[in-house]
This record gives structure tokens, C-alpha cells and sequence, in this order.
């Protein structure tokens, strides 16, 4: 921490803003040094230790890790499985927000309705909402099987049915069924991915609005379709915010309560063990956050660097 | 020839007006034209494409909405009868009747609405005012340090809350600065001065909330650790918050400032009268995700307030108690096994939607700042 000079007057513009700056950031700092770093490494110290009966606490090493990771025959696996849920979720996620941020960026009928709407998952989807689903589910498929009629069990199978036809379509046109397994997953978790999309909903209408009408002005001034203007205008121009808009939606999959894995360390017993199998799986997010924006920078257009 | 052909007729001609005829293509021609061409018919499926499709899309967002509420009027007798899906046949007010007057443990419905509704509105003022605050210092200043600052700002964001959730609440739970209370533990404790003015203002908060362990402070079963991390904007998703007043504050012109600075008022002076009015949409729409957050946090509150507290209620306390008599009586008068599994789960979903009530008012008075700030933020920068 840079001690602000004891001399005001002598002290430049650049100097006094300076302290300023340090000012405005102080109560943050002071979170950090009393609550925060204390708290991450009480957090990582017990990782270390495991408590004894009568409360004295033994230094075991890497025991817990160890423990976390080849002792515990779920760990691995719920990881492993979560993060091929993410690969589901997060590009259906991105693109599906990008998609509605396009279509609520233009003149829609009713758009400031639809707008209201699409906002309410971002106020109600969160963790007490979630266990409040959790405990009526049992009421919410009653009531679900209103929507196929008196025949269920037929309709569901046939829904089931037409799923199959279109994978085995997928397979039989050698499409690679990676693609199909992908689709299918996206349509069966619609409903999770539509309410988890609202923040990166605004962040990309947001960027969108920040084009300057002038460029796409002149786009069709040149003869540009709609389509084109798209691809080399629209997409280019918010990649910033779309690689915000992708590391959010990732921090967010991997941090809410209802993520599976975050439900299974919740579920184990031991803390100390709990807290290793948290910073392994933080350690996880973190690798997958960089190997992201690694993977997109390549992408990215920045329109000016210095702003 | 053809400029003859073509040029305008005049019918008639007077002082002030002129009837001309032009030789047009006919109506039925001009609207062929207009309307059966390719670009026309494919903007006009779009357009049709573009509106099912957010008609869809909102359906899908607002069907749990309408199930909630239907379902929330179901009696028992609707879970027994098979032709019973979405619509009660048997309404009746019972699921808010338990809930509202009928919790177990004595736990009251109203007192918890009401606390939560003030934690929630006191969490949202300061983590605003703080994020406000900490966000314009990064903004606009330019100091050694304020790049590791803000990644760090950043890496508050990423932690997952399992990950500190235990050190968290040991830290409130053993709150000491540095030792100081180890120090003062020697006279000061049995008659801590400070706490105990505070047990005399929030005396149903802090009444037996409030322990002194031998040589720290129990904080938790108090909002002293809310206050204390909203203060300090570390509380939940602040990172966020202090990430879009920070791209809010860059995209706010220096001249604005610099001209404030000329007419001799200092930075704080600058800050209160001319950037925080300047950023009042802004400063809503975070209230807005503060307030809402905050109303259905589970993770904190869980945190700090055991649920075994019976002195302050809050809204999960409601979701995790059961419902006392009204949900045996009508097991006992009646349905099956499942179906009273189907009422207790009715009672669940009908307080969800109590919950949620509140916010979707709220919600609707300031949704329009919500989108405006955002956009108006020009959150790209």
C-alpha cells in the first residue's frame, strides 16, 4: 500500500489523484486485509489439517487431497461428468443469448414486454428459488403432464420416440453423433439454459446498443445484406463482450449451488475433506476460465486498445 | 417520343391547385410489386419466425410462473381426483392459510417477510453506495497497484462459495482484529462497551445472538457480518457490481470532472454532486440485483444465521420448516400417501410464490431502469 504524501500542497495533480484513487478503493482494501486474505487462508490451511476428537488439529499433508481424489469414488466422476455438462451448456447458453440480443435489438412488436420478461429469471433464478423447485418438483410433474393430455405414458413415449428418430437420423447421415448428443441435450435442458441466459442477455444488448448506427449506415450504403453486415459488423464488433458475456456464464455454471458437483461437495461429510475437493474444483475453474479466453482471444477484435 | 408519352398531363389547372394525371401502372400491378417480391416475403417470415419464437421463449419463462399460481390453490381433494392436472377443480386459500398462520415451531411467516425485506433493503443501500464508490476509484484514478486491485476484484468473483463457506463462518464466528479482542479479553470483555450498546439498540436481534467467546466476538445470528461485507464489497457478486460501475464510470467524459475541478471543487465534492446524480440509473439497476440476490440468497444467510435461531426469522427458515397441523388433518381425512406428499409439495410451490411476489413488484417499478442502465452504461469499454 503506497502511503499518500504528508505534504498536500507540494503535491502534483497526478500525486493527489493518486490518493484519491486510494481513497476510493480503501474500504475495499480493508475488506481484503481483515476478512478476505484471513479468510482464504483459513480456507487453505484446512485443507492441511484434519481435527481430532479432542479438537486439536493434526497437520496431515496432502492427506485430504489425496483423499478427495482417489479415495472417494464419486469425486472424480461428478467432475468429470459436470464439466461435460458444461460443454453442453455454456456454447447453447452464449448463443442462444446472442440470438435474443439480436432479435430484442431490433424493432420487435411488443418488444418492451418481451424484454420484461426475459429479465425475470435474472431477479428470481437463484439459490432459494432452486430449493423451493427442488421441494415442490413432485407437484411440478403432476402438473407438467397436463400439458400432453390424459394419455401420458403414450405421449411421453412418443416424445421420447421422435427424440430417438432424430438422433439414429443424425447417425445414419454420418453427421457424427457428437453433434446430435449435443443437440439433443441443448433441447432437453431448454427450460435451464433459458433461465440461466439473462445477464449475458444484457451484456450483450448492451454491446450491441454501442454500435454506432453510422457503421451500418454505410454498410447498406455499399450494398451489404442483412446477413453480411452480421458476420463482419455485428459479430466482430461485440466479441469483447461476448468473451465477458462466455467467462460469466463458466464462473456461473461452475459456482451456483445447484451445479451438481457443488452439490456432491456439499453433500460430503468431512469439512476439511470438503474443502480440499472445493479448491481442487476451483482449480478446475480457474485452468477452464484461462484455457477460454486463451482459446478466444484469437478471436477478438478490439476497436481501440488504449480506451 | 417516350418523354412525350410519359410526360404528366394537366386536367385542370387553377390559382392555387393543379390536377395532373400520370400514366400509372395499375394498382393491382403497384402492389404485386411491392408485396410479392423475394426480400419482402422473406422479411415478413422473419419477422412472423422472430415473434413466435420470443412468444415461445416466454412461454417457456413464465409457465412455472402460472403453474405456481394455480397450483397454489389446490385443496387435497384435487390431488386425489385423477382429471385434476393444471386447473383446480376444489380451489381453496389453504396452502397460504398454512403457511401464513400454521408453521411449525412457531415460526411466523409475516416477521420473517419482514426482517428479510429489511436485511435485504439495508444489504442493497450499502453494497450500492460501497460499489459506487469503489467502482468510480478504479474508474477514473490512476494509482500503483490498481490493476492487482482489480484482478483481485476479479478473482472475488470466480472463488466458489464452498470453497470458503466454512473458513467464512469460523472468521465471524471467532471475529477478532489482530488479536485486539485477545488483548482487551483481559478486563474489558465481561462488560464489552461497544457491544453493549448494541445489544440495547437490536435487542430482539442481538438479545442471545451475540456471544463472547474468551478471546473473540461471535458475530453470526446478527447482521454485523452483512453490514461488515457489504461495506467492504465483498458481499455476494459484489465483483460484478463493482466490474459495471467501473465500465459505468469509464464511459462518464473526464471533462466533466476536469470542469468541476476548475470551478474548485475537490474530489469528494465532484463525486457527491456531480458523478453520483449522473449515475443514479446506473446505481438502480444494482440496487435492483442487490435487493433481488439478497431476497433469495440462501448461502449467506445459511451461513450466518443458524436455522436453530428463534429469535430472528428469515425467508429460508420458511422453506425449511414443514407445516404444522393443516397438512395432517388432511392426511388424516383422506388422501393416500402420495397425495398428501403432493399437498405437502403444493405448500412448498405456494411459498415460493410468495417469495417471489415481492420481488416481481419490485421488479415491475424499475425493470425499465434495469435495461436502460445497462444499456445506457455502454457496459463494452
Amino acid at each position: 500500500m503506497s502511503k499518500a504524501p504528508k505534504r498536500r500542497r507540494a503535491a502534483s495533480l497526478d500525486k493527489r489523484k493518486a490518493m484519491g484513487g486510494w481513497l476510493f478503493v480503501i474500504p475495499f482494501v480493508i475488506g481484503l486485509i481483515f476478512i478476505y486474505f484471513p479468510v482464504i487462508y483459513d480456507s487453505f490451511r484446512s485443507t492441511f489439517i484434519q481435527v481430532a476428537k479432542d479438537k486439536q488439529e493434526i497437520f496431515v499433508g496432502i492427506e485430504n487431497y489425496q483423499e478427495a481424489l482417489f479415495t472417494d469414488p464419486n469425486f472424480v466422476t461428478n467432475l468429470i461428468s459436470g464439466l461435460k455438462d458444461m460443454v453442453v451448456d455454456i456454447p447453447s447458453i452464449v448463443i442462444f443469448s446472442l440470438f435474443i440480443a439480436v432479435i430484442l435489438n431490433q424493432k420487435v412488436l411488443g418488444r418492451a414486454v418481451f424484454r420484461a420478461i426475459f429479465f425475470i429469471p435474472v431477479i428470481c433464478a437463484t439459490g432459494l428459488m432452486d430449493s423451493v423447485e427442488e421441494s415442490a418438483s413432485s407437484l411440478n410433474d403432476y402438473m407438467g403432464d397436463q400439458s400432453q393430455g390424459i394419455n401420458t405414458g403414450e405421449m411421453d413415449d412418443g416424445f421420447s420416440m421422435s427424440i430417438d428418430k432424430i438422433t439414429s437420423l443424425f447417425e445414419s447421415m454420418q453427421i457424427g453423433s457428437g453433434i446430435a448428443e449435443f443437440v439433443v441435450g441443448a433441447v432437453n435442458r431448454v427450460s435451464g439454459i433459458i433461465d440461466r441466459c439473462g445477464v449475458q442477455m444484457l451484456i450483450l444488448l448492451a454491446a450491441l446498443q454501442s454500435i454506432s448506427p453510422a457503421i451500418y449506415e454505410s454498410c447498406s450504403i455499399d450494398g451489404a445484406t442483412t446477413w453480411e453486415t452480421f458476420w463482419k459488423i455485428t459479430l466482430p464488433m461485440i466479441s469483447p463482450m461476448i468473451l465477458v458475456a462466455t467467462v460469466y456464464t463458466v464462473i456461473d455454471a461452475f459456482t451456483s449451488k445447484n451445479s451438481s458437483v457443488m452439490k456432491y461437495i456439499d453433500s460430503v461429510e468431512q469439512v476439511n475433506v470438503q474443502t480440499a475437493m472445493a479448491w481442487i474444483y476451483f482449480s478446475v475453474i480457474i485452468v477452464l476460465v484461462i484455457v477460454v479466453v486463451i482459446a478466444m482471444r484469437a478471436y477478438v477484435f478490439y476497436q481501440r486498445r488504449d480506451s | 417520343m417516350d418523354n412525350q408519352v410519359n410526360a404528366p398531363k394537366v386536367l385542370k389547372e387553377s390559382k392555387n391547385k393543379i390536377t395532373v394525371d400520370f400514366e400509372r401502372t395499375s394498382l393491382a400491378t403497384r402492389l404485386k410489386l411491392k408485396y410479392l417480391n423475394i426480400s419482402y416475403v422473406a422479411g415478413l417470415i422473419w419477422r412472423i419466425f422472430r415473434f413466435l419464437l420470443l412468444l415461445g421463449v416466454s412461454y417457456v419463462i413464465l409457465y412455472p410462473f402460472f403453474s405456481k399460481i394455480t397450483g397454489s390453490f389446490m385443496s387435497g381433494e384435487d390431488f386425489v381426483d385423477v382429471t385434476v392436472k393444471l386447473i383446480p377443480k376444489y380451489p381453496t386459500l389453504d396452502t397460504y392459510k398454512s403457511i401464513m398462520f400454521d408453521l411449525k415451531n412457531d415460526v411466523n411467516f409475516f416477521e420473517a417477510l419482514i426482517h428479510s425485506a429489511f436485511l435485504s433493503l439495508g444489504v442493497a443501500l450499502l453494497q450500492t453506495f460501497t460499489c459506487c464508490v469503489i467502482g468510480y476509484g478504479f474508474a477514473k484514478f490512476k494509482f500503483k497497484g490498481s490493476k492487482i486491485l482489480f484482478a483481485i476484484v476479479l478473482f472475488t468473483m470466480i472463488v466458489p462459495h464452498g470453497t470458503i463457506q466454512v473458513a467464512l463462518q469460523t472468521h465471524f464466528k471467532h471475529f477478532d482484529i489482530f488479536g485486539i479482542c485477545k488483548l482487551l479479553s483481559g478486563q474489558v470483555i465481561p462488560s464489552f462497551a461497544p457491544l453493549v450498546t448494541l445489544q440495547e439498540m437490536y435487542p430482539t436481534t442481538l438479545g442471545t445472538g451475540l456471544l463472547l467467546y474468551g478471546d473473540s466476538i461471535n458475530l453470526t445470528n446478527s447482521p454485523i457480518p452483512f453490514i461488515l461485507l457489504s461495506l467492504t464489497g465483498l458481499g455476494f457478486k459484489n465483483g460484478l457490481y463493482i466490474y459495471m460501475m467501473r465500465q459505468f464510470f469509464k464511459g462518464v467524459p473526464d471533462e466533466l470532472e476536469e470542469s468541476a475541478y476548475i470551478d474548485g471543487y475537490g474530489i469528494f465534492k465532484t463525486f457527491m454532486f456531480i458523478v453520483i446524480p449522473l449515475s443514479v440509473p446506473m446505481m438502480i439497476t444494482i440496487f435492483l440485483f442487490s435487493f433481488s440476490w439478497q431476497w433469495t440468497d440462501e448461502f449467506y444467510t445459511t451461513t450466518f444465521w443458524s436455522s436453530s435461531s428463534e429469535t430472528f426469522e428469515l425467508l429460508p427458515d420458511i422453506i425449511n420448516t414443514g407445516i404444522g397441523t393443516m397438512y395432517a388433518n388432511t392426511s388424516a381425512s383422506g388422501p393416500a400417501g402420495p397425495a398428501a406428499a403432493l399437498y405437502n409439495a403444493a405448500v412448498q410451490n405456494t411459498k415460493g410464490l410468495l417469495i417471489i411476489i415481492p420481488l416481481l413488484i419490485v421488479y415491475l417499478f424499475c425493470q425499465r431502469y434495469l435495461v436502460e442502465g445497462i444499456e445506457r452504461s455502454g457496459l463494452v469499454g
